[in-house]
């Protein structure tokens, strides 16, 4: 089979997956841990009084038990930056004072030496509390509003607009005005967030799940006062984040420390529970779209206001607003966005953080509009595509998003769409059919990687970057196996390490455009290395100039020498040759925008009968540039998807009047399974997109989850004529009139 | 007066006492294991923190996510809801007896394979465990929405549903030569 780029390939981690062998953290066991059990809190908004610990301190096999009357006050806060590669999840640190912000927070991590002795201890945990305040558990409710009907702090730096949006929204001959909502959702990963450290003297390793080992380590060194190069933090296998693992959470810390002070490794995993409440979620987010439009459909007026919540322990802006002004062709936009308290946990970003949220808004948008002019929603969009970014006014590095649309159609059969509200229908089923846009902007980071030659004829690459399923591991081998000839199984690629060359985090679609182009720059910069040392007097390639060398097919060649790279280390008696490089982003940056663009087209089914509603059918095109491994490209795309299909159908975290988040469990937060899984047909095109790197990919983790849900909800129009602009849409709110 | 109180006052457990600890004998994949365990140990923690088989994973310890299943008895079981002394005598089978010893994927594993079955990996131990039982139980159906009724248990929340069921149909021609 080809290991070429852009060809598909059985994943190289495969076998370590299918046979139990792949190390991910909470696997790990280290001679003498110990093992963390944190305790929450079970209220979202008052001050921790008391602990007692008596009996729990006395159970079998109990260490000690931290809390905020003994933690280490030496600890400090990250600068948490991005810049600054430090940014952490919830800025707090564990048991930082007494005070409650969220239902969830922890307020004592106990440490035992069996799992059970732990999770027995930490149930005797008892808490004393005064809250003499309600908690604020919806920012809508709770909170005033603007002229725009959002409640929250107007967030200066999102606002975008061009035109007059106003003055156009006021003159149009034909105007939409509504309000869209959206649950908060949980990434849900399903492994269980985890933490094992351990010391050694004033060096620290840390494995942790996280999709940015090398954040973490940035951040760990700051709060501890350390060195960043006596800290390490390995991930060599992650069950997925989906954004809930990007930055590290306060577990971590509370890990570290009880390490510190016991002398003992401490493996903490954070149960379930926990993990809903304390890692993490996309933020209930509220936006208002106004659209002004002639009545041919040419959009004049775009405004878009919104709000997310957060949390009191931190700031987590959504963004989403951050993919209108580019979405369409239109002279006056103008974007807002709010940020509102309430008493849960830190939100952080959600796969497709920003263009999830706003695109479902906009895209419903889009088809209540074609609704009220009497339009078709794909002509609609076809009426007004840009040709270039109206938001930076900068021409696109590569745009084909009329052929996705055209490609998706004709595959779904819309042009069998009849118009008119619930006149599909088979037996006692009516069907709908809509239909949306998708997007998401295409990033590139600075990377550094290495590479070695090794003399047995292998090759070794390694990033401090991660693989969280995403297929990064096979994707860095079938570069290095396309740049140099050597066979895949012969090719190590190592990931998941604080300790190698400094890599991106995994997330953002961005890792794939980020760590290729630096793996291509090692290897040359590791041939330079050779090629200097084998054109020297009496050398294979004597005379030449190290320019002139090149690599091709396991060999230096020049002219018309060729030596194997391994017949060239056994003659310098080497084990290896290796080289870090790194790469960054360019000027390109100024000259294009980069941006990907799909569509989606979704058939539902609804029996009106019972109120039941299901996806029949999902087809979607997506132009990511060129994906290197449409095998695993096309299952990330399928996966937002299914992710875009829980959100329009099922997910919310669920809080009581008390701010208590009451179904913190994968049996009622309802994600998608099997039997959700209608047919789901995707197809990548293949426009490589050079601007952005020499490999022309741009990324693909997020693009599958924008426009789905305002796809499923255009389709429920369709079929029954409600139109539902509240996520999920649940049967009560079908049933509704 | 009446007196309430009972003729034997209810003893309540002393979290302090240590618990009585229980012999249990284990074969997993064809070894079997000895541990003298203390009641309250779950399988699935038995295996990953006592007999280091880490390959059945922790979702969720209450049953609602199927990433802990293996095979008791040749059924499927999600080892977070039982107790390591229940299995006491049983023959469990985990992922990491899955494939040949020498290394030969069985059906199931090279299906998943081939198919791209999985993204993180974290929830495919259980699916194959799911699949293997499902492919050895004559009273499913073998239509797709009865493989994926079967298959519900188990959550994969990268989505990769498509291809996993795909791998099971594979997988089925080539144990059971179905279509």
């Amino acid at each position: 089979m080809s290991t070429a780029t852009g060809t598909p390939k059985p994943r190289i981690d495969g076998a370590l997956k299918l046979t139990g062998q792949a190390d991910y953290t909470a696997d790990i066991s280290l001679e003498g841990q110990l093992y963390g059990y944190p305790v929450g809190s079970t209220i979202a908004r008052g001050e921790l009084t008391g602990l007692e610990l008596e009996t729990a301190l006395a159970m079998p096999g109990v260490v000690d038990i931290y809390h905020a009357g003994n933690f280490d006050p030496s600890l400090r806060h990250s600068p948490n930056s991005f810049a600054e590669e430090n940014t952490v999840s919830e800025p707090r640190l564990p048991f930082e004072d007494s005070t409650i912000h969220y239902h969830g927070q922890y307020i004592a991590l106990v440490v035992a030496d069996t799992l059970e002795h732990a999770r027995a201890a930490a149930g005797e945990v008892i808490p004393w509390y005064s809250n003499d305040r309600p908690a604020v558990i919806d920012s809508l409710s709770a909170l005033p509003t603007d002229d725009t009907g959002l409640p929250g702090v107007l967030q200066e730096g999102d606002s975008n607009s061009r035109g007059d949006a106003a003055a156009a929204f006021d003159d149009a001959e034909v105007t939409h005005d509504a309000f869209y909502s959206i649950a908060t959702e949980t990434h849900s990963a399903m492994e269980l967030h985890a933490s094992t450290a351990v010391w050694a003297g004033d060096r620290l390793t840390v494995y942790e799940s996280t999709q940015g080992v090398v954040f973490q380590k940035n951040a760990l060194a700051e709060i501890f006062s350390m060195p960043s190069e006596k800290v390490n933090v390995i991930s060599h296998f992650i069950g997925s984040g989906f954004g809930g693992k990007l930055f590290m959470w306060p577990h971590a810390v509370m890990t570290a420390v009880a390490a510190r002070r016991l002398g003992k490794p401490v493996k903490t995993v954070v149960p379930r529970q926990l993990v809903f409440t304390s890692a993490g979620s996309r933020p209930a987010s509220l936006q208002r779209i106004r659209i002004g439009a002639r009545k041919d459909g040419t959009l004049t007026s775009i405004r878009h206001d919104a709000n997310n919540e957060t949390a009191f322990v931190g700031m987590h802006d959504d963004t989403v607003i951050t993919a209108t002004p580019s979405m369409y062709a239109c002279d006056n936009v103008a974007v807002t966005n709010r940020v509102a308290e309430v008493n849960h946990g830190m939100p952080c970003p959600m796969r497709a953080p920003g263009e999830a949220p706003g695109l479902f808004a906009l895209e419903t948008a889009m088809d209540e509009l074609a609704w009220q002019l009497d339009i078709d929603p794909l002509e609609l969009r076809r009426r007004n595509f840009t040709d270039k970014d109206p938001a930076s006014d900068l021409p696109w590095s590569s745009n084909y998003l009329k052929e996705c649309w055209d490609n998706a159609a004709e595959r779904f059969g819309w042009e069998n769409r009849t118009a008119e509200i619930g006149s599909m229908r088979e037996g006692d089923e009516v069907i709908g059919y809509g239909m949306a846009t998708q997007s998401w902007e295409a990033m590139r980071q600075h990377c550094s990687a290495r590479a070695t030659f090794l003399a047995d004829g292998g090759m070794q690459i390694a990033c401090g970057t991660q693989d969280i399923g995403t297929g990064t591991y096979t994707i860095v081998a079938q570069t290095a196996s396309e740049l140099t000839g050597i066979p895949i199984d012969d090719i190590d690629v190592r990931l998941g390490d604080a300790a190698l060359p400094s890599g991106p985090l995994s997330g953002g679609s961005f890792a794939t455009a980020t760590v290729l182009p630096a793996v291509k720059a090692a290897i040359e910069a590791a041939v330079r290395k050779l090629a200097e040392r084998v054109n020297g007097d009496g050398q294979a390639f004597e005379g030449a100039s190290a320019d002139d060398i090149t690599l091709k097919d396991r060999s230096l060649v020049q002219g018309d020498r060729k030596v194997a790279v391994t017949a060239l280390l056994d003659e310098l008696e080497l084990g290896q040759i290796s080289d870090v490089a790194s790469t960054a982003p360019g000027d390109e940056q100024d000259r294009f925008s980069f941006r990907s663009f799909g569509a989606v087209f979704v058939e539902v089914r609804w029996d009106p009968g019972i109120s039941r509603l299901r996806v029949a059918r999902i087809v979607s095109t997506i132009d990511i540039g060129r994906a290197i491994n449409p095998m695993t490209a096309r299952n990330q795309v399928e996966g937002g998807l299914v992710m875009g299909l829980g959100m329009a159908m099922f997910e919310q975290t669920e809080f009581d009047h008390n701010g208590y988040l009451y179904n913190s469990n994968l049996a009622d937060y309802i994600v998608p399974v099997h039997a959700d899984i209608p047919p789901i047909e995707v197809e990548l095109l293949d426009h490589p997109d050079y601007h952005l790197n020499v490999f022309g990919a741009r990324g693909v983790g997020e693009i599958g989850l924008t426009g789905i849900a305002a796809a499923i909800s255009n389709a429920v129009y369709h079929a029954t004529g409600k139109r539902i602009r509240d996520l999920p849409i649940t049967p009560e709110r079908l049933l509704a009139d | 007066m009446v007196d309430t109180t009972p003729a034997t006052a209810v003893q309540h457990a002393d979290p302090a006492a240590t618990p009585r600890l229980h012999d249990v004998e284990l074969t997993i994949n064809g070894q079997t294991h000895h541990l003298s365990i203390e009641p309250n140990v779950v399988l699935l923690d038995a295996l990953r923190e006592r007999l280091g088989l880490t390959g059945a994973k922790k979702g969720c310890d209450h049953g609602q996510c199927g990433a802990c299943t293996v095979l008791v008895d040749g059924r499927s079981m999600n080892s977070c809801l039982m107790l390591a002394s229940m299995a006491d005598g049983c023959d469990i089978t985990t992922v990491e007896g899955l494939a040949k010893p020498d290394g030969t994927l069985h059906p199931v594993q090279q299906a998943f394979l081939e198919h791209d079955a999985y993204q993180c990996g974290y929830c495919t131990a259980g699916q194959m465990m799911s699949a293997t039982a499902i492919l050895n139980d004559p009273s499913i159906e073998r239509t797709d929405a009865s493989i994926k009724d079967a298959m519900s248990g188990n959550i994969c929340r990268c989505g990769a549903y498509k291809n996993i069921h795909d791998a099971i149909k594979t997988a089925d021609a080539r144990l059971n030569g179905g279509e």
